[in-house]
């Protein structure tokens, strides 16, 4: 495979590129899923290509080919150099250094993913399934999936990085409704479960067949719990619902993308500027945020990034304070700091753009769930989340959950459904008074992280413990 | 592409091994040209096929897929779905394959479109750019040739050549921010320029952006706003599956009153106005299929599988929806509005007389299916409306709408109706949209205000 992204970064540069790489990714993925005690879809997925991206006198272009071959490799590269020389606009340009590698990474594992059976994976589902019945419960669902990227990535500054992800993760669901009411329990997260870069054993160590009669039980309580009330409090989230409220309230506004306007039509851009960076207050002093590709487990770890720069560990809030921006290497230079690192491709056919990596909030002194809990006298716990909207600049959020309880003098009380709160990125954060021990950090990987026109689906890890934030609204009604 | 997507599609039935075995392709060549501050940043020229095989032994179903193509690729796929066929237990609701049927004759190929190239695709994406200054243009010009075939042991021989280009630009400051977009099947139609400009227009309009109190106002929708929530209240509410697993707002209410007589909503994938397809991913033949008829629920969309659970007569409507999203159930992909008789988007504001004026959404989100409740932004030009006419721009709104309520009373809805886009172009290439006029609502539920508009 090496010898055509040579050709395919040689035939660019000869066609005019001053820049270009070239990635051949190669992926074999497996899903098994099952609903209501039948099979649902076993579906066994492979795909490869090559995908071409070069510079020409500050423009880009990028092509891309199923055909990884010679013709494939050639073609995609002329058709992006053509791209890129018939390109409107200004075209200025630069992009941070990185050094010319050979290297190779890949996944840590015990044991395959694909190697497993797919009758062990169809009866782990339905076992699962088993679990979860109990009144009310119409609909159960549970799937497993395998995913493995064999990619090679040449660029014309002379490096030559070849990389292998593994990744394994499933979910479980109930869904219980009667009348008007729909409620939906998951595990171990909503929309698609929660993957880890990871053999098989990731998936062993959820324990779906354990976790199934508290999902099922649950589903069903929701329908007799009363609605969530409406106010101004305490909210305690639990780590899974934090892992979204960093996902889309810190990931999504530190791309640096974003903050220069490019992602303006589609996803959006940022409330942050590039000269807030060691200025701007994002929330209070108990707020450190971290990026890390190099986290073990982590949908976003990886040796290299698809620009060819190394895995790194960086600060993007400290002590409330923002410190960093996810970058690229075009974006590191025009902002004069960072080298980029944040650069992934959904597959071969898809440009890379800046998206997170794996992005943490540390750990605090907080102690455990009761702790935070013990020092509310009137507010919420919320779990598991059910709904999400941000608006353009990530400043405006509305979250719904999928269970919730009233907390009164330092204990959990009744049980509440349809729970949703709603804030503004930093004020939100300002609020944050307490946030859980290193115990109770926890790591889950999501696959549904949309960006980019075409749309490409980005594999994330987050970590967080369960923390508290004071002044919240709850409770918004249609 | 010297083979045709259905000629490849025979090929890979002819390796496969089963009792029943069913092939789709997608094939497709496209360019994207992204544009941000007034430049190109995010080209994308892609060429792929992409092959499913679904195959049944034994009453046991399993599927592989593969985008080689060459030597024997396509014996390693027909080995792959008959391993993950012969793994898993037997599939007792299985509804077996689709028959050959005849096929509606649709437009949807036009061949100016299907032979731009990465030139011509810069090109359009440069004139719509032009036409946005002096604001900044940040959108994208695409456009595409693919093909979807369906082939299987029972005789299906379905297929169907499909061109589709889509501008859109926000025109946009650090103050300023305006929103346009056209799609269409055919670049002639396309108009770079025309939607340049709208979206710069707009955009000079909303600088000056105040808040407003949260409470329920009367409002007007432009087509793109209510293309986008009626997409995706219907995820929900007009799938048979969502009517089976009882997510959908009209569980136990086909037959009932539950929008305003003006309100007719159809998935109509047979209207060249529209992206017209042919047939569904099953090779089942696409029908017009009525919603809600003068504000009367009617029902919802159909594939195989979700028609044989129902047992209660429905067949599948020509809804199965692509290979990837197989377990979403059936899926209404080419919505229709039926027009109103407002001459003009000024004629409603002035039948709302004081409310609000929304020219598009953003990230909507379910807040709960069973009631079409959605939460999401107002963006991109939203306005007062005073006295019958647009008034001073607002900060973008949040909203906490169910979608019966804003349905519910209807002052009037526009003679003419626009295609709005609503492909992301994840996955393979399958163009989509709703086909819809702007709206006058009673009831628009503000709940909170957010960013401004511009950058």
């Amino acid at each position: 495979m090496r010898h055509l992204c040579e050709l395919a970064v040689d035939a660019a540069v000869g066609a005019g590129a001053q820049y270009a790489d070239a990635r051949i990714v190669v992926r074999r993925a497996q899903l098994v899923a099952t609903k209501n005690g039948q099979v649902e879809e076993i579906r066994d997925l492979e795909s490869e290509g090559i995908g071409v991206r070069v510079l020409v006198d500050g423009a880009w272009g990028f092509a891309c080919d199923r055909r990884a071959s010679d013709g494939g490799a050639r073609e995609a590269a002329l058709r992006a150099t053509r791209f890129a020389k018939a390109a409107p606009g200004r075209h200025r340009r630069s992009l941070a250094p990185v050094e010319a590698t050979s290297a190779e990474y890949r996944t840590p594992l015990e044991r395959d993913p694909l190697s497993v059976s797919i009758a062990d994976k169809v009866d782990l589902c339905l076992r699962a399934e088993e679990g979860m019945k109990h009144a009310d419960v119409n609909v159960r669902s549970a799937f497993v999936r395998a995913h493995r990227e064999h990619k090679l990535f040449v660029s014309s500054l002379g490096s030559a990085i070849e990389q292998e992800i593994v990744e394994a993760g499933g979910g479980i669901e109930a869904i219980a409704t009667s009348d008007a009411l729909f409620q939906v329990r998951s595990y171990p997260s909503a929309h698609g479960g929660s993957s880890s870069q990871a053999g098989w054993e990731y998936v062993e160590g959820l324990d779906f067949v354990g976790a199934a009669p508290r999902v099922g039980e649950q589903a069903s309580a929701l329908l007799r719990a009363d609605e969530c009330p409406a106010g101004t409090t305490t909210v305690v989230l639990d780590s899974d619902q934090m892992m979204l409220q960093v996902h889309e309230s810190i990931g999504h506004p530190t791309e640096l993308d974003r903050v220069y306007g490019t992602e303006a039509a589609y996803a959006g851009t940022s409330f942050l500027k590039a000269d807030d960076l060691g200025a701007l207050r994002y929330g209070s002093e108990l707020m450190n945020v971290t990026a890390d590709s190099t986290t073990p487990g982590g949908l976003g770890t990886f040796g290299f990034d698809d620009e060819g720069v190394p895995a790194r560990r960086e600060p993007i809030v400290e002590a409330g304070v923002l410190r960093g921006f996810l970058t690229s290497r075009e974006t590191a230079a025009k902002l004069g700091h960072g080298a980029g690192g944040s650069m992934r491709a959904d597959g071969w056919s898809r440009m890379p753009l800046v998206r997170m990596t794996n992005l943490h909030l540390e750990p605090g002194d907080g102690g455990s769930l009761d702790e935070l809990i013990a020092d509310v006298d009137d507010g919420v716990y919320l779990e598991t989340n059910k709904s999400w909207s941000i608006d353009d600049k990530r400043l405006n959020f509305q979250f719904g959950t999928q269970i919730g309880w009233e907390i009164k003098d330092g204990k959990l009380g009744r049980m509440v459904r349809d729970a949703t709160y709603t804030g503004v990125t930093p004020v939100f954060w300002g609020g944050l008074d307490a946030v859980g021990g290193r115990e109770h950090w926890q790591l889950k990987g999501l696959t549904n992280c949309g960006k980019g026109q075409p749309g490409q689906d980005g594999h994330v890890s987050h970590g967080s413990s369960p923390a508290r934030f004071r002044n919240v609204q709850i409770g918004v009604k249609a | 592409m010297s083979e045709s997507a259905l000629e490849l599609a025979q090929r890979a039935l002819a390796a496969a091994e089963g009792d029943e075995a069913e092939v789709v392709v997608q094939s497709e060549r496209s360019g994207f040209a992204r544009f941000a501050d007034s430049e190109v940043h995010q080209p994308t020229l892609i060429e792929n096929a992409v092959v499913q095989l679904r195959l049944v032994r034994d009453g046991r179903v399993g599927s592989a897929l593969t985008n080689r193509i060459e030597g024997d690729a396509l014996r390693d796929l027909a080995r792959r779905a008959a391993e993950a066929a012969d793994l898993a237990p037997p599939d007792p609701d299985f509804p077996g394959l689709a028959q050959p049927e005849p096929y509606p004759d649709v437009g949807a190929y036009d061949e100016e479109t299907a032979s731009f190239e990465a030139e011509e695709q810069a090109q359009f994406a440069g004139r719509a750019i032009e036409a946005a200054a002096p604001l900044a243009a940040y959108g994208f010009f695409t456009s595409a040739v693919s093909e979807l075939a369906v082939a299987s042991s029972t005789g299906v021989a379905a297929h169907q050549a499909m061109t589709d280009a889509t501008t859109l630009v926000i025109a946009a400051g650090d103050d300023a921010s305006g929103y346009a977009e056209r799609t269409t099947w055919r670049t002639g139609e396309v108009e770079p320029e025309t939607v340049g400009r709208e979206a710069s227009e707009k955009a000079t309009r909303t600088r000056g952006a105040a808040s407003l109190a949260p409470g329920r106002y009367a409002a007007v929708l432009e087509p793109y706003a209510l293309g986008e929530l009626l997409q995706w209240f219907a995820w929900d509410s007009f799938s048979g599956l969502g009517l089976l697993e009882e997510r959908s707002a009209l569980c136990g209410r086909i037959g009932e009153r539950i929008a305003d007589p003006k309100i007719t909503i159809a998935d109509d994938p047979l209207d060249p106005a529209g992206l017209p397809k042919a047939f569904d991913f099953e090779g089942v033949p696409k029908r017009v299929v009525p919603l809600i008829e003068d504000g009367v629920a009617r029902g919802a969309v159909w594939d195989r599988t979700t028609a044989a659970r129902a047992s209660n007569g429905v067949a599948s409507t020509g809804h199965a929806p692509p290979p990837p999203s197989r377990v979403w159930g059936p899926m209404p992909l080419a919505l229709a509005v039926a027009a109103g008789e407002a001459d003009s988007v000024d004629e409603l504001t002035q039948l709302v007389d004081d409310g609000i004026y929304v020219t598009r959404v953003h990230y909507l989100g379910i807040v709960n299916p069973r009631e079409g409740v959605l939460t999401g932004m107002t963006r991109d030009g939203t306005f007062c409306i005073r006295d019958g006419r647009v008034a001073e721009p607002l900060l973008n709104l949040r909203f906490t709408v169910a979608i019966p309520d804003l349905l519910a009373k209807v002052p009037g809805l526009t003679r003419t109706r626009q295609l709005v886009n609503q492909s992301q172009f994840y996955d393979e290439r399958y163009p989509q949209g709703v086909l819809c006029p702007a709206i006058a609502t009673a009831s628009f539920n503000v709940t909170g205000s957010g960013s401004a508009p511009g950058l």
